[in-house]
């Protein structure tokens, strides 16, 4: 028989968060009169040592068996007072936690009296189920010292690197048939020689020389079972239709009939069906475009090292591995047909379009002609599908256009020294320690700043392009002609972000990028135990920031990976041996397979798999005897807290 | 003055008390009825607990999970669709509105859902005459 429940009851200030709408003296006087409530106290910052300090003591001296604290959400806290409530000498899971913050005090903050009372309703609920607890018994599982890298552009090569100097395996996994991401298309760095692909390519020659990093390219995640320190992921190899006998002689291309515009120079020249993404492209092999290829076969005529097969089907693996990176940067910002005269005309480009313009490797070999003259005047329109400037644009600023033009400005201004340049802006967002100085340098040299708030219009013409603009600093509506614009397009969270987030089940934010655990203490993992974010996968970020991400993520997944085991939440679901009748309906209602009907002793029963076990607790609603319980969630806790709801 | 409802809101703990939690972290306004209890997916609803909620003295209750497809466990959500679609069928036997028992998808980005549907269910539930439910004993 289990000893009688003494519950302490704690309640939170968070300063004036909570105690500034509910009277936090009423609902402790409240607590006190509830059965079991032994000791019940508030104090300013409970999450503060000296608050936990309260708690272990009261634990003590009160004899304790039971804690409640009332303060923010448990995805916050829940943690720290699981730490205090085992430090005290308490079993963790003896500790429920009352959200009277988010759920209460900050979204009723005008209604004071209604707000205390519904504070007071939810510790009683929480006492009610406080009162059931059980101790619990942490899960220990044995973790694979395997990552999962998804995403070879900067962040999840950086992320693979460092995960494989700690001795990690890593599987890094790219669904383009190159590594090296969006960076690897953009030209000369903003303070930095090296141009994207050269920079991509220090990281590549690191990665390809590791013998723990096993490069996947042209392959895609499409299952991942498991969880923390265990995870199996499904690995699809999509075919190349090309192998390594491949020595990049070309012949291929020639003879290829099929051309298609190149995305790899944001669709300002052709490819072929059969192609290298870009010279440095790695793996160095040329790779056939499925959607495209008319399977003709002329190129495996002319291939000598007989590389081509087209019957290729490529193929599936299984990786287990103990941790997951999620590296799937952005999607470049397209505007819509028309917005700003964008594929209107040819000279409407974006900013990614002019970096490969600019390039010396790019399809105009570093050239900025227009019918083969030099612009005389160029605008450059800021803030394009950033900070709400049209219908489809994004409300949050994409943090490296701003940069990224002033740095083409430059280029363009010692290239071009007779090039007209107007910069149309809604905010010049040069951040950071070396930022300003572009823009210092850009307005020495004569470049225009324009400030609008109402977008400019372009009208595009027969001999050129006309801005109507009503520039806020001068008061003054404006007319510009130019040759050529350059919209400054943002960031939009990847398009394969979808399809990644239903196979890893992460959460995403209004802006529909991956939500952190926390943003700021928690900034590169998720609420999913083992799964972590490099990159722009949770938002804009600078190649520099970028490379920060991925080294955090590996720094974090490490910390993980080299334990040789994790700790699994005990929230699981157990069979009441004696209850159960062997019916078998939870075993159809796991997703995870974690049931089986076993027999023992002549009689059918129930049994979870603590394992595979994921603790969703559907398999208790379902059960007819409730024989079937969760760990924490038991129908008697939850109907505890339903009936102390009214009473 | 008549009694405000009060509405018991089961959430999952990975979409939609997320976002109840979004709510609060963006200082977004709601009316004060709903009492929260968090479980960790959709699917942990018995509906038993519905029953019982109603039972209690609850005017409405809401059982709030991922969007379909989203389910942190591939697909507890759905099973929480069926059980609801069942249950509210013999609630309206039994006299409950339909109008008393929402299933709603508020993924973790959406917080500005939960206002919207708080708001919504009060005014709907205060259109209607109290639940009287017949105890026995």
């Amino acid at each position: 028989m289990s000893e009688e429940p003494r519950v302490g009851v704690y309640v939170c200030h968070c300063g004036l968060n909570i105690a500034g709408v509910v009277d936090v003296k009423q609902v402790v006087e409240y607590a006190k009169t509830l059965p079991n409530v032994v000791v019940a106290k508030d104090y300013t910052f409970m999450c503060s040592a000296p608050g936990q300090q309260m708690i272990k003591d009261d634990v003590k001296a009160q004899k304790l068996n039971r804690v409640v604290v009332a303060a923010c959400s448990p995805s916050l806290h829940e943690p720290t007072f699981r730490r205090a409530t085992k430090e005290a000498g308490l079993n963790p899971y003896l500790m429920e936690m009352v959200n009277i913050r988010e759920h209460c005090s900050w979204v009723h903050p005008q209604e004071k009296d209604a707000a205390t009372e519904k504070a007071k309703d939810l510790v009683r609920m929480a006492v009610a189920k406080a009162r059931l607890l059980e101790p619990l018994d942490t899960i220990v599982s044995k973790v694979e010292p395997c990552a999962l890298v998804l995403g070879g552009g900067v962040a999840g090569l950086e992320a693979a690197l460092d995960l494989a100097k700690r001795g990690a395996e890593v599987y890094l996994v790219e669904k383009a048939p190159t590594l090296g991401g969006n960076a690897a298309r953009l030209g000369k760095l903003a303070f930095s020689n090296m141009r994207g692909v050269e920079l991509v390519k220090t990281l590549v020659d690191a990665v390809k020389s590791n013998p723990k990093i096993r490069i996947f390219t042209n392959a895609e995640l499409v299952g991942l079972d498991g969880s923390v320190g265990n995870f199996k992921a499904k690995i699809k190899i999509n075919p190349r239709f090309v192998n390594e006998k491949c020595n990049l002689c070309g012949k291929c291309v020639e003879v290829c009939p099929v051309e298609v515009p190149n995305e790899y120079e944001f669709n300002l020249s052709k490819r072929k069906a059969i192609y290298l993404p870009y010279a440095e492209a790695y793996p160095p092999i040329y790779v056939i475009d499925t959607e495209k290829c008319t399977k003709c076969r002329k190129c495996i005529e002319v291939c000598k090292p007989g590389a081509i097969n087209l019957e290729d089907k490529g193929s599936e693996i299984e990786a287990r591995v103990g941790c997951v990176i999620l590296a799937i940067g952005y999607t470049p910002y397209e505007p819509y047909k028309g917005e700003y005269g964008y594929g209107t005309s040819p000279n409407v480009i974006t900013l990614f379009q002019l970096e490969r313009l600019l390039d010396p490797t790019g399809p105009t070999k570093g050239q900025l002609l227009i019918d083969g003259k030099a612009p005389n005047a160029m605008a450059f329109i800021m803030c394009v599908g950033s900070l709400t400037t049209s219908p489809t644009a994004n409300v949050y600023c994409s943090r490296m256009c701003c940069t990224t033009s002033l740095k083409d400005i430059l280029e363009i201004k010692e290239q071009y020294p007779d090039t007209a340049l107007f910069v149309l802006y809604k905010h010049m967002r040069t951040y950071g320690r070396l930022e300003e100085r572009l823009y210092e340098k850009a307005s020495e040299k004569g470049v225009v700043f324009v400030r609008f708030e109402e977008p400019p219009k372009v009208k595009v013409k027969r001999d050129g392009i006309e801005l109507k603009v009503y520039d806020l600093l001068t008061q003054e509506n404006l007319e510009i002609p130019v040759d050529m614009v350059v919209l400054a397009v943002g960031m939009n969270p990847s398009k394969e972000l979808e399809k990644v987030r239903s196979i890893t089940k992460v959460g995403c934010t209004p802006d529909g990028f991956v939500r952190e655990a926390h943003l700021k203490l928690r900034p590169v993992e998720t609420p999913s135990d083992g799964i972590f974010l490099a990159g722009t996968v949770s938002g804009p970020r600078n190649i520099t920031e970028s490379v920060i991400s991925g080294s955090a993520a590996a720094a974090k997944a490490a910390v993980l990976i080299s334990k040789e085991q994790v700790e699994v939440e005990p929230i699981i679901a157990r069979v009441i041996e004696d209850v159960c009748s062997g019916c078998g309906t939870c075993v159809a209602q796991c997703p995870f397979g974690a049931i089986s009907i076993k027999e023992v002793e002549g009689k059918r029963q129930a049994s979870v798999d603590a394992m595979l076990c994921k603790g969703c607790g559907t398999c208790a609603a379902a059960c007819p005897s409730g024989a079937m319980q969760q760990a924490n969630f038991k129908d008697h806790q939850i109907v505890a807290q339903v009936e102390a709801c009214f009473r | 003055m008549a009694e405000e409802p009060k509405i018991v809101v089961f959430a999952c703990n990975w979409c939609s008390y997320a976002a109840l939690d979004l709510a609060g972290t963006s200082r977004m306004t709601y009316p004060t009825n709903i009492r929260v209890i968090r479980v960790m997916c959709s699917g942990r609803v018995d509906p038993q607990f519905i029953i019982k909620a109603f039972k209690e003295g609850a005017s409405g209750v809401i059982v709030a999970g991922c969007h379909p497809g989203d389910c942190h466990y591939m697909e507890g959500n759905y099973k929480a669709l069926r059980r609801i679609t069942f249950l509210r069928r013999m609630l309206e036997n039994l006299g409950i509105e339909k109008e008393r028992l929402r299933l709603e998808w508020i993924s973790a980005s959406e917080g500005a859902k939960v206002p919207k549907v708080v708001q919504e269910m009060v005014e709907e539930l205060k259109k209607l005459p109290p639940l009287k439910l017949k105890v026995e004993g």
